[in-house]
């Protein structure tokens, strides 16, 4: 037998070993390139750098919100090794049973999915990501817990910021953050587990500049995940860019009073730079410590409190409640009025009480004595030529011309309609302005003229407006016809503010026409039979408009007071409403005063007036 | 033609430089994927690569001194070296484990492992044994003894246990083969219940091992295939169908073969080998495939899925395979560069014993495929030199042991590579002269110089 042949077989083997594998080689490493993204996901880790969020400061460049640094534990699954559960849960100072169950737990969160391609019904859970395992420890808590964390691979540190408010104040305004939620996290790239959101206020409306441009670093990892080296002496990498500085119009300081005088009350107040549209102060009342919702732990223990809250302070009340204004609403008639050459500005009526009441003032024998005294009859009588022009001969048709056309004014007043705050614009209120289309549909086309709606001529019926809007009358009053939308955020960086806050909203009112009204407001607080002498200042002349809006036959009314001042070039205008306080002139214009005096002449003449606002209780008594 | 000249006049240089190279390619890789910034220097014996020099310099040693010793020495000795290397593979049971198998004799970090240089005396035993005995004549008596030489050592090493080892002595099969080696005795033992049957030789017994391991080699390809579909010119097929067809078309190729170009006279006989081989490997594929499907317990199917890479677990106990093919992927063409493996140094440690048995990883993941291809090269290079030093040998002793090294070499080279790219199952055996590691280091450069030894003075045999 030649057994020479035999050597062949193994020359063969080893050569068809190589080949093979020279073959195999050139696939895996030449034409597959799923290894190398393999290796990219094993060994490459791209680290998200995510700034520090922007802070806020008021008008004087006082901040209001700041960064408090606290650190969250984050695992990823698939890196975990042998984890000595007993070892962790000590370390974390947890029960190995709330251990076990956080991973569950976890995964629970994550919610499941179908999915379409093996129509299974799967976990959103990735082992492969990162989830936070322990929220919001404190510096001393993570130092102790990171210094043995190379025991358990698979957790790591990572820093987060939690909101503080040094002025435990404006939480309306500011709004709240909590836990990006998977939708969230799926729409924007941006987000990741774990992360905090801008949920209300102005957290929320300005969340796409407060959270920065995240900055990314490409790093080679070891298998305990240590950072290694930079990735290709870090060719790709990109910086992060925190927020720029976000200035408010608000003064903190009033906004801390404001909120003082409101204790224990129901209601707001707003005010507003007239000039430029800032919103100096909003109160809403009841209100809460910001910092009440600012970290994890603390939304977990205090949010379901103030959510059962039967005063609701987590209602923004100046955006989202809409009240009937009551009597400043005969500001804007006048105006009309005005302007339609219905009257002029001495035209008199009779207080005659037949047709709606009226306390006992002597005759109104000109506008703004009619605004002084605010006189029902003088006003019903007023609107009724605007809104029966005697332009066609059917009162009904007549009246749809005329409402509309009054309607039309009102608009152009920024009332009926969303203003378009910089804050929660969805969740911004737009009040009532009735118009022909309104009444049509409860009454009927061709139903109603003036007797069946007259009650919106003093404000009271169908009209409803926010607070905000009521200032913002008052802000319209002060420029004599224009204004600027309401906004809180004076300035991003050094860019001053949105660009739809920097363009004037003229009304179609006459500047002439103003001075007559704003006369009578002025009369409302300086001449006798006023009714808002308790908003008069040392220094300054206020011009104002109390309001006493009736509230069902049971209730007490609500105290309502517009104010501006100076007369001439106004620093601030102010809307004050106080549900179920009583009348204007009670409540509300003193509370005006003291925001005015605060504001313009930066202390408290009457001292006793402030501790008898502030003492009062106005919410046991409805 | 025998001139007495030096020591070294008739080493043969080719398989010595090849050796060599690879030796320092295997540093150089050590020295790159254990490479610790704080002691820079390759011969701080602190670090694993100044260790190796250390371990490189002492192999070397040993080299030079068996170079001193003369060649007819081996064969005289070649029983004691063997029963030393089987009573201290009996006194490493008694040893403490390390990582789970009783391999390491000595204290610490000094140890050997016998194992390594049972390959050695059992090559000696073995070269010695079948010179000694006419192998082709065999009764089953000598052919339980020749088997008994290998599978002796191989039994000691399963207690261990070391599954690597174990397979490396299979090797040595092939060995007996190229020798000549008759299974008659044993297939003859079998035939006697055929009374009818009267056969001087048989084809099986002559051919016993190749067509072991190619059994065995389509029982694994079945079992790989058996849970996948192929679809060639558009039809569905399922693994196990795929493959008979394949090994019918196989099998239609050589009778065509067999009825051009084959002698008339052994026509019948080719027939009878073709049908009946064909006949079992359809067998073998069936019964395989039915057992995998039908039988195996869960546990069992899914071990074996993993094995054969057709279960996905990256995490699990997949999670070796895994690192070190994405290591050897992410290589590419060029290579990311020396010292640069982001994924296989000991650095990052996404590869475990990325410095010892999967050492290819970082040599592929830092040159690429032309750093392979160059090796498998070289590799492929002394493999076919030592082979062709075998062929050239005039005694029996010297050519089965230089087999037997070729084949050792071969079967490392053959498992280790194969598991670092995921053609072979993980089984931690070290890729020669580049794995960190004194103990295998040692004895591939005794095993080899003791071949160069022999092969110089193989004139010195009388025909």
């Amino acid at each position: 037998m030649n057994l020479d042949n035999r050597k062949y077989l193994l020359y063969g083997l080893v050569l068809f070993t190589s080949l093979l594998f020279v073959f195999k080689l050139l696939y895996m490493q030449v034409i597959d390139d799923s290894w190398t993204r393999r290796a990219t996901q094993i060994a490459e880790k791209r680290r998200e750098i995510i700034p520090p969020r922007g802070i806020i400061v008021d008008r004087k460049n006082r901040k209001i919100v700041v960064n408090k640094i606290s650190y969250n534990l984050m695992v990823i699954e698939e890196r975990i090794k042998h984890l000595d559960t007993s070892a962790f849960a000590l370390l974390i100072g947890w029960e190995v049973k709330k251990v076990k169950q956080r991973f569950r737990d976890i995964v629970k969160n994550e919610g499941v999915y179908k999915n379409p391609a093996t129509r299974k019904t799967e976990s959103n859970y990735r082992p492969d990501r990162p989830y936070p395992f322990v929220k919001d420890l404190t510096l001393e808590e993570i130092t102790r817990i990171a210094s043995r964390l190379t025991d358990f691979p698979g957790f790591y540190e990572e820093p987060t910021g939690t909101r503080y408010y040094p002025y435990p104040s404006g939480a309306n305004i500011l709004g709240y953050m909590n836990e990006v939620s998977r939708n969230e996290i799926e729409k924007d790239p941006f987000y990741r587990p774990g992360m905090n959101v801008g949920r209300s206020g102005l957290e929320r409306s300005y969340e796409a500049i407060l959270r920065g441009k995240k900055g990314v670093r490409y790093i080679v990892t070891s298998a305990t995940n240590n950072e290694i080296e930079p990735y290709a002496d870090k060719k790709f990498d990109t910086l992060a860019t925190p927020s720029p500085k976000i200035k408010l119009g608000v003064d903190i300081k009033l906004q801390l009073f404001g909120e003082a005088l409101m204790k224990n009350k129901k209601g707001c107040i707003v005010a507003i730079e007239p000039q430029t549209g800032e919103i100096l102060t909003m109160v809403s009342a009841p209100n809460y410590d910001p910092n009440l919702l600012s970290g994890r732990k603390s939304i977990r223990k205090n949010y379901p409190g103030l959510v059962r809250d039967a005063n609701l302070p987590l209602f923004a009340r100046p955006l989202q409640a809409e009240y009937p204004p009551g009597s400043i609403f005969k500001l804007l008639q006048a105006l009309i009025c005005l302007q339609e050459k219905q009257i002029t500005p001495n035209t008199g009526f009779a207080c005659n009480k037949a047709v709606v009441g009226c306390h006992d003032h002597p005759r109104a024998t000109s506008i703004a004595k009619a605004v002084q005294y605010s006189c029902n009859p003088y006003f019903y009588a007023a609107v009724r030529r605007v809104i029966q022009p005697n332009k066609k001969k059917n009162i009904f048709e007549d009246a749809e011309i005329g409402l509309n056309a009054w309607h039309k004014y009102m608009m152009g007043f920024g009332l009926g309609k969303n203003l378009g705050i910089d804050i929660d614009t969805l969740a911004q209120r737009n009040g009532l302005i009735p118009n022909s289309l309104y009444y049509d549909r409860y009454l009927g086309h061709h139903q109603w003229a003036f007797s069946t709606i007259r009650s919106i001529s003093i404000g009271q019926g169908e009209i409803k407006l926010t607070p905000i809007q009521m200032a913002n009358i008052a802000v319209i009053m002060a420029n004599r016809g224009w204004y600027y939308t309401p906004h809180f955020v004076k300035s991003i960086g050094k860019k001053g503010a949105l660009k739809k806050y920097r363009s004037k909203h003229i009304t179609p009112i006459n500047r002439a026409h103003f001075d007559a009204v704003i006369e009578g407001m002025r009369r409302v607080v300086y001449e006798a039979g006023g009714t808002g002498k308790e908003a008069r200042i040392n220094n300054f002349i206020v011009c104002g408009k109390t309001g006493t809006v009736q509230n069902g036959k049971n209730k007490k009314n609500h105290s309502v007071f517009i104010a501006f001042a100076p007369i001439e070039n106004p620093k601030i205008a102010i809307a004050v409403f106080i549900e179920n306080a009583g009348s204007g002139g009670a409540w509300a214009a003193p509370i005006a005063g003291l925001m005015l005096d605060k504001y313009l002449n930066k202390k408290i003449s009457d001292k006793e007036k402030e501790q008898a606002i502030i003492n009062a209780n106005l919410m046991s008594s409805n | 033609m025998r001139q007495p000249k030096g020591l070294f006049s008739n080493i043969d240089l080719p398989l010595l430089i090849g050796v060599l190279t690879l030796m320092g390619i295997g540093i150089l890789t050590v020295y790159s994927v254990a490479y610790n910034p704080e002691h820079p220097s390759l011969f701080d014996t602190s670090q694993k690569y100044g260790k190796q020099v250390l371990w490189l310099g002492l192999s070397l040693f040993l080299g030079f001194l068996i170079l001193l010793i003369e060649a007819d020495m081996y064969r005289k000795f070649a029983e004691y070296i063997y029963i030393v290397t089987l009573v201290l593979l009996v006194v490493v049971l008694f040893m403490p484990p390390v990582h789970g198998a009783r391999a390491w004799l000595g204290i610490g970090g000094l140890g050997i492992q016998p194992a390594e240089f049972a390959k050695i005396s059992t090559a000696l035993m073995l070269a010695k044994w079948v010179d000694d005995t006419n192998i082709k004549l065999q009764n089953t008596r000598t052919i339980s003894e020749t088997l008994g030489i290998v599978l002796l050592p191989c039994i000691l090493v399963a207690l261990q246990p070391d599954a690597g080892t174990l397979l490396v002595f299979t090797s040595f099969f092939f060995v007996l083969y190229r020798e000549g080696i008759s299974f008659d005795p044993l297939v003859f033992s079998v035939l006697r219940y055929f009374p009818r049957v009267k056969l001087k030789t048989t084809w099986l017994g002559t051919h016993f091992v190749p067509f072991f391991f190619f059994l065995v080699i389509l029982a694994f390809l079945s079992l790989f295939l058996s849970g996948s579909t192929y679809s060639p010119f558009g039809i569905q097929l399922s693994g196990p169908v795929f493959l008979i067809l394949l090994i019918t078309l196989i099998g239609l190729l050589f009778l065509g073969f067999i009825s051009f170009f084959g002698y008339p006279r052994n026509k019948t006989k080719n027939l009878v080998v073709l049908l009946s081989s064909y006949l079992f490997s359809v067998l073998l594929i069936s019964s395989i495939t039915f057992f995998f499907n039908h039988l195996a317990a869960p546990h069992q199917k899914s071990r074996i899925e993993l094995v054969l890479g057709l279960k996905e677990d990256p995490n699990g106990a997949d999670y070796n395979r895994n690192r070190a093919m994405a290591a050897v992927g992410s290589g590419k063409f060029f290579g990311k560069g020396y010292r640069k493996a982001s994924v296989s140094s000991m650095r990052t440690n996404h590869v475990p014993e990325s410095e010892t048995d999967f050492i290819f990883c970082p040599f592929a993941e830092e040159w690429g495929f032309i750093g392979n291809l160059f090796l498998i090269a070289l590799y492929l290079f002394i493999l076919f030199r030592i082979f062709s030093i075998a062929e050239r040998q005039r005694s029996v002793f010297f050519r089965v042991y230089a087999y037997s090294v070729g084949m050792v070499l071969f079967y490392h080279f053959a498992i280790n590579i194969g598991m670092n790219i995921g053609l072979a199952p993980v089984i931690g055996i070290p890729l020669p002269f580049l794995s960190y590691g004194g103990s295998s280091m040692m004895a591939f450069t005794i095993m080899l110089f003791v071949l160069l030894k022999l092969d110089s003075q193989r004139r010195d045999v009388l025909r």
